[in-house]
């Protein structure tokens, strides 16, 4: 049997990982849409919150500002989405670093670490299925192991 | 509403005003060449109501009818005036509390500022004699001006120049005679430096100014102090139904009451500050260094400052403020003495110069400084005299000035008269008008400047009884009388005698001048023949002058009427002796520059080995004197001002503004561009309000 308090810890710790994914999302992506999306996430958890909170005391108040939260983060989609699209189409990137360049004059530009070099060595080629109706190309070694299919 | 006097008043100044802004709006594109209609024709307009209005006033206050309606009922009026208030330009209640030097009763000091326009014999003589010979320059200039560049302007000014001298001379009221006093520096201002390209016309007309500025400057205190002295700056009596309910420094309560006006300490300073106004504006010693240098204006507007319009503000301001110089007699003896030191020593600087206009000028200062020997000789025939001479001087030293314009007009410009000689078959009409003018300054009989001369120095010669320091500014002014008729017709023989040279600048120019410039010179020949006799065989001139109240006051004090009786006698004994020593110095420069040419190199010599035809060649270094010790100064200083500023004043301003600068590059690094920096910030921002919330 759940207490009360119980089941508002349940919803509270949910709110605060959404918050906290979100804000990890939005800390370490650098991709705009991504970005926004972690904000919105982080909007959700604190919308959990408060309605968790609202039900926990009975008061209505949490819930309508949560459908304030919700008719204002569509109004910001909106409009984020359309200020993503605009700052594409100027640099043909989603990378926020581009914007990098509304920094202070004197100001040193982000340096694009390097990347990890990729594997020199053949990697192992993912599975794949056979069409049906057609007896799969089966490698002489497979054959040996598997004579009975 | 107004009577006849008052509408005269106030038609007088303004037509002239309304010239200048009609040739102001429509001379530029519209009149051009025919700009001085509208200057002639309201200066013309001005001229006959001025004569009207001397005729009005000279009728309105003879002596037997009684007119003391303007004044408080039932005292015996002192002199002729008659005020009209046009509006009150400002007021401040309540401003001064003071007991009033009339009875025991005090008076609550409102400080207004009324338009109030004053008619009386002294305004109405100056504001004939300006008009007139204004209107006569102005007909010359037509002549002189022509195909000037700048004719529409020129004929802007000189009416503006013109209602500044009638306004000053008419206001009723300190505040306002020192606005028109400006406004006439800066109508002088801009008519000698009229040929602005000119770096000389430029530079001589910051001088007037500057130097009219000093004397300004003591005009302005001595103000402060009148104001502080009587709370008052009127001239007149303000009264209300009957009652007095302001009273004016020269108005009846004052004037009939003994001891009114402030001696000692006080009075003499608020007579010296007042002095050195004069002194500025008039061309006295030792502010008299701007008025050679106006030289460089064009020739009428010369005739126009020395004659009409200009240098006789200060002696008019004198004589207006008669009662206060009688009540200081120290201060009595430094007019005095600046005038005959003025007249002495100008004389002796017009001995020697070469250019005909600046001997004029010198000449002007000198008889400046008759004027004010005779207004400090404080007597009621001194302040008549001097009067009578700025009046007379007016007539002879425009014509001599137009006479000079001629001449520089025939020459191309050219006005040194070493240049050209023997012009009297050339210019006949010039040549016999100068002639008139000269023999008027020389102080020959019966020329005007003979009867006036004569007089300042029989007033002078009466009061060497009463103090020492007369008698010997008597004998410089018999000397100077000397000097003048000797440098006036050095430049006349030299000018129109000899042989005849012409300068090669003249080209075709070399001929008698149109009829609107030889036209006024014989007007003004004839008045420089006639009016001094007539008005003084008529006594019409003193006898008139002699109504106005603060003039009128003289005759009220006791210690007059002694001396006068005797004065008769003495004063033919002075007019003889000034017309001989006037006769020597002619005598000298017909033989100096007309019979023996050859004695003129050894007198030269002679004098320079003493050293003073250098002193005089150099005008005695006043402006060397006055760079060394006010121009070089003044400049040093505003070199460590402009030292200070740049190094100190703007170095503390820079170090301030370096702070901001400093902080910004300090917090600069923030703004770094990354998106992720600045949620980073928020982010801890957050963290640690929950950590200060739990803790």
């Amino acid at each position: 049997m759940y207490s009360e308090v119980a089941i508002l810890q349940n919803y509270l710790v949910v709110g605060a990982l959404l918050f906290g994914i979100g804000v990890i999302g939005f800390l370490s992506r650098r991709n705009m849409i991504v970005m926004f999306l972690s904000a919105e996430m982080m909007l959700q958890g604190v919308s959990l919150s408060l309605v968790a909170w609202s039900r926990f005391h009975n008061d209505f108040g949490g819930q309508m500002l949560v459908i304030f939260i919700i008719a204002v983060a569509a109004c910001e989609a909106a409009i984020a989405l359309a200020l993503v699209l605009m700052l594409v189409r100027r640099t043909g990137k989603l990378d926020v670093v581009v914007w990098g360049e509304l920094r202070e004059d004197n100001q040193l530009p982000f340096e694009e670490a390097d990347l990890p070099e990729p594997p020199t060595e053949p990697c192992e080629p993912w599975p794949t299925l056979t069409p049906a109706g057609v007896d799969p190309k089966l490698k002489p070694e497979q054959t040996d192991c598997r004579p009975n299919v | 509403m107004f009577d006849t006097i008052e509408i005269l008043l106030i038609l007088i100044p303004l037509m002239p005003l309304g010239a200048t802004v009609a040739t102001a709006v429509l001379g530029a594109k519209i009149l051009r060449g025919q700009s001085h209609w509208p200057t002639i024709v309201a200066i013309g307009l001005s001229c006959l109501m001025s004569l009207a209005l001397v005729l009005k006033v000279s009728g309105e206050s003879k002596p037997a009818t009684e007119h003391a309606d303007t004044h408080a009922a039932g005292t015996h009026a002192i002199g002729y005036e008659k005020t009209v208030t046009l509006w009150s330009w400002a007021a401040v209640e309540d401003a001064y509390d003071y007991d009033s030097p009339v009875g025991d009763s005090v008076y609550q000091g409102d400080f207004r500022i009324n338009i109030v326009l004053r008619a009386d014999p002294l305004t109405a003589i100056m504001l004939a004699m300006v008009t007139f010979v204004s209107l006569l320059v102005a007909i010359y200039s037509v002549g002189y001006m022509h195909d000037d560049p700048g004719y529409w302007r020129f004929f802007t000014y000189i009416p503006l120049f013109v209602f500044s001298m009638t306004m000053l001379v008419s206001v009723s009221n300190f505040v306002l005679l020192y606005v028109f006093w400006e406004a006439v520096g800066m109508c002088s201002y801009l008519l000698i430096g009229f040929w602005f390209q000119k770096p000389e016309a430029a530079a001589a007309g910051k001088k007037a100014f500057l130097v009219n500025r000093i004397g300004d400057f003591g005009f302005a205190l001595g103000l402060f102090l009148l104001w502080t002295t009587y709370g008052t700056l009127d001239f007149h009596d303000t009264i209300v139904s009957g009652q007095v309910q302001s009273l004016g420094i020269f108005g009846q309560t004052m004037l009939a009451t003994p001891g009114a006006y402030v001696t000692g300490g006080v009075g003499t300073a608020i007579c010296l500050l007042l002095l050195l106004g004069a002194c500025g504006k008039s061309a006295q010693f030792p502010l008299h260094v701007w008025l050679p240098d106006a030289m460089e204006c064009p020739t009428p507007v010369s005739a126009l400052i020395h004659a009409a319009t200009m240098v006789t503000a200060g002696v008019y301001m004198v004589a207006r403020c008669t009662p206060l110089f009688q009540a200081s007699t120290d201060a009595q003896h430094v007019v005095a003495f600046i005038g005959g030191f003025t007249a002495l020593l100008a004389a002796l600087i017009a001995l020697t110069q070469t250019d005909l206009k600046r001997i004029l000028a010198y000449s002007t200062i000198s008889q400046l400084g008759y004027m004010f020997l005779g207004l400090g000789a404080a007597t009621l025939l001194g302040i008549t005299a001097g009067m009578f001479h700025l009046f007379t001087h007016a007539f002879f030293k425009a014509l001599l000035f137009l006479g000079a314009g001629s001449v520089m007009h025939a020459m191309g410009g050219v006005i040194d008269v070493r240049q050209f000689g023997g012009l009297r078959r050339l210019m006949p009409k010039t040549h016999w008008t100068f002639l008139f003018g000269s023999l008027a300054l020389a102080g020959v009989f019966p020329f005007a400047g003979f009867w006036s001369k004569d007089i300042i120095l029989a007033a002078v010669h009466e009061q060497a009884e009463v103090h020492p320091l007369y008698e010997w500014l008597y004998l410089a002014g018999l000397f100077t009388a000397f000097l003048t008729a000797f440098y006036t017709f050095r430049a006349f023989f030299l000018t129109f005698y000899g042989k005849e040279r012409i300068p090669k600048e003249a080209g075709h120019h070399a001929h008698e001048s149109p009829l609107s410039m030889t036209g006024p010179l014989m007007i003004l020949a004839v008045c420089a023949l006639v009016v001094g006799a007539y008005f003084e065989l008529t006594h019409g001139f003193a006898g008139f002058l002699e109504r106005t109240p603060s003039i009128a006051y003289l005759g009220t004090i006791a210690h007059e009427a002694a001396g006068h009786a005797a004065g008769e006698g003495n004063h033919l004994v002075v007019a003889i002796i000034s017309t001989a020593v006037a006769l020597a110095g002619i005598g000298l420069a017909v033989l100096l520059y007309l019979i023996r040419p050859g004695l003129r190199d050894g007198l030269t010599r002679a004098m320079d080995a003493v050293g003073l035809y250098r002193l005089s060649l150099g005008k005695f270094y006043f402006d060397e004197i006055y760079n060394a010790l006010v121009i070089v100064p003044i400049r040093a200083g505003a070199w460590l001002c402009y030292w200070i500023d740049r190094t100190l004043v703007d170095g503390l301003v820079n170090a301030v503004g370096l702070f901001p600068m400093l902080v910004g590059a300090g917090l600069r690094p923030l703004q770094n561009g990354m998106v992720q920096f600045y949620a980073m910030a928020m982010v801890l921002g957050l963290l640690v309000l929950i950590g200060v919330l739990l803790m």
